[in-house]
């Protein structure tokens, strides 16, 4: 909604045609992403009108907000019911992630304002993460009682830190080992895209699988339209297979496509592991052997032997090494 | 014949002077029209509307729920901020409204979008003034081609609908500006063929009891063919592919930079379309009981 690049927000004109587009496939939910979506001069706006085509809401926010915009928030927003406007705000762990002091004082300001309309969000880029901190800020401002857990991904091209195919493992035992915390104060866990499921015991399965929001291994296009009306399957693939929403006629016109895409890369590398080739789960359809992105981020740093297509892709975008 | 309506200022002394007309009622705030409305329907006229000329922007102006069943329409700069706006927007759904908003400026031409998109009827005042051309093309594709569920928007869906490539058309009247449908009649009775002669002072006659009369009806008829003038000057216009729709209405930029001639060019072609889609359903092929 708010580009990475100064001064590139997206118009209500687009809004209003992402909007028709949506509604006309038959969505109910939208997410307004950013950049930082808070920045856009009319967020709130857009969220009201996107609440009042009666979409549900999705904001995802790292809850650092001006004084101006927060009191916006609180006069505008928080007559919305909980269940129709969700704010995911994600937290870095103060001792391994430190925010400055300014912006702590601004996060949490913004949880004491906005508590009930919030979701905690916490992104896993190390196998030693700690939860902890997480289930005292949800009970101190009175969250939503879910934690929605994504695991830091490659981003194709770029030299980020992300969680490696070998620590999964750990990740998944890290995570269950906080099972007396969310189950003690009622916290759902929710997994974001990427985890393989073959990383998770019988036992950790069972436990996730209670809750009410199911749990799924897969990685399915997210479908982000950034602010020049750009489509692409998700975050880290932005700077790959882009498209322009203009190019389709509806919806599932963009899935098929994103499929396709998916198909080919996977075509050429099942998986993250070795054994995701032939795996009965991805066969099912139960998983999809890791995320999308870190099997793209595979090739571009191997010797161009993939199929045309895809090389073809990765130098249009600088990607190749 | 069927006279023209009278347009003419809230003034209940005003209506008395006059029987069985139907009228439109000028108010320059909303908190007046209930009032107006049912003084003129007590005048014994029939009222078509009643026209709310607001100088505050659409979000700052008070429609209370008295006015739900009064034809409205109410004439306001700008819309304002959405926020300040949404409180409102379900109940004005079930008003008899349409908003205008003038279509000279980038804000404007996107709240015509957001209450089109939100069920609330809408109209641009395409002014005198410069225009973003390229912007208008989009909202009036938007407007008669956008497949998304959306409440009608105008001028643009009464040029689509009543196009005809083979005749001029006139649009004047959507925003009461067509001598053969609207005469304006100042506080005094005077009457003026356009809202913009009213404002002017520019008379064609002293009370409205000439409406009807052979003079008045020859100087209504010269206004309506004056854009024979276009040809008899050689004006570009004349010469333009989207005459038929715009009849010379936009002359003075025409010689600036031509962007109403892509427009109404575009207008034309989507006035084609919109035929084509809305051709009466074919008799099905297959046998029916």
């Amino acid at each position: 909604m708010a580009g990475a690049v100064a001064g590139t927000f997206l118009s209500w004109e687009n809004m209003i045609y992402v909007a028709d587009f949506l509604k006309a496939a038959g969505e109910r939910h939208v997410s307004l992403l950013g950049g930082e979506p808070t920045l856009h001069p009319e967020c709130v706006d857009f969220i009201l009108y996107l609440l009042e085509r009666d979409f549900e809401v999705t904001v995802f926010t790292n809850g650092i907000l001006s004084h101006a915009r927060l009191e916006e928030f609180r006069r505008h927003l928080t007559e919305v019911h909980p269940g129709r406007l969700n704010l995911v705000c994600n937290l870095n762990h103060p001792g391994q992630t430190p925010s400055t002091p300014k912006e702590t004082k601004k996060i949490l300001r913004f949880l004491a304002i906005m508590g009930p309309w919030v979701t905690l969000g916490f992104n896993i880029y190390r196998p030693d993460f700690a939860l902890d901190f997480l289930f005292d800020v949800i009970n101190r401002f009175g969250l939503k009682r879910h934690l929605r857990l994504g695991i830091a991904h490659p981003i194709p091209g770029q030299k980020t830190g992300f969680v490696r195919p070998e620590d999964m493992r750990q990740v998944a035992e890290r995570l269950y080992a906080y099972r007396p915390y969310f189950d003690g104060l009622r916290i759902s866990p929710g997994l974001d895209c990427g985890f393989p499921i073959c990383q998770f015991t019988d036992e950790e399965l069972g436990w996730l699988h209670r809750f009410k929001s199911p749990v799924i291994f897969g990685c399915q296009p997210a479908l982000d339209i950034s602010p020049d009306m750009s489509i692409y399957h998700c975050f880290p693939f932005s700077q790959y297979l882009r498209k322009s929403l203009f190019e389709f006629d509806s919806l599932r016109q963009v899935e098929e496509h994103f499929i396709q895409v998916k198909k080919q890369i996977k075509t050429e590398i099942p998986g993250i592991y070795p054994e995701c080739d032939g795996c009965q789960a991805q066969e099912d359809g139960v998983c999809s052997g890791g995320g999308l992105c870190q099997i793209l981020n595979r090739f571009i740093w191997e010797e161009p032997i993939r199929i045309s297509e895809i090389e073809h892709e990765l130098a249009k975008y600088r990607l190749s090494p | 014949m069927n006279w023209p309506s009278i347009v003419c200022p809230h003034n209940p002394s005003l209506f008395r002077t006059f029987t069985g007309l139907t009228v439109v009622v000028r108010v320059p705030h909303s908190a007046q029209a209930a009032e107006a409305a049912a003084q003129l329907l007590e005048s014994g006229n029939e009222l078509l509307c009643v026209i709310v000329e607001s100088g505050s922007p659409f979000d700052e102006i008070d429609l209370p729920a008295d006015l739900q069943s009064i034809p409205l329409a109410v004439m306001t700069p700008a819309l304002g901020k959405f926020r300040h706006l949404v409180r409102s927007i379900s109940r004005l759904r079930d008003f008899n409204l349409r908003v205008y908003l003038p279509a000279h400026n980038p804000q404007n031409i996107a709240g015509l979008r957001i209450l089109s998109s939100l069920g609330i009827h809408t109209c641009a005042v395409l002014g005198n003034g410069p225009k973003d051309w390229e912007a208008l093309t989009d909202l009036m594709t938007y407007a008669v081609l956008g497949r998304a569920p959306h409440a009608s928007m105008e001028p643009f869906v009464f040029i689509a609908s009543n196009y005809d490539p083979h005749a001029y058309l006139e649009w004047g009247s959507l925003y009461f500006n067509d001598p053969r449908r609207f005469l304006h009649v100042d506080a005094d009775g005077r009457v003026a063929l356009s809202p913009a002669e009213l404002r002017q002072k520019r008379f064609v006659a002293s009370s409205w009891a000439k409406i009807g009369t052979s003079s008045l009806s020859l100087t209504i008829q010269q206004r309506v063919q004056k854009w024979r003038q276009f040809f008899a000057n050689n004006h570009p216009c004349a010469s333009c592919s989207g005459w038929k729709i715009c009849l010379g209405k936009f002359a003075s930029e025409m010689n600036k930079n031509g962007g109403c001639r892509a427009f109404f060019l575009e207008m034309s072609e989507v006035c084609q379309q919109y035929k084509e889609q809305n051709k009466p359903a074919m008799k099905p092929h297959i046998w029916q009981l």
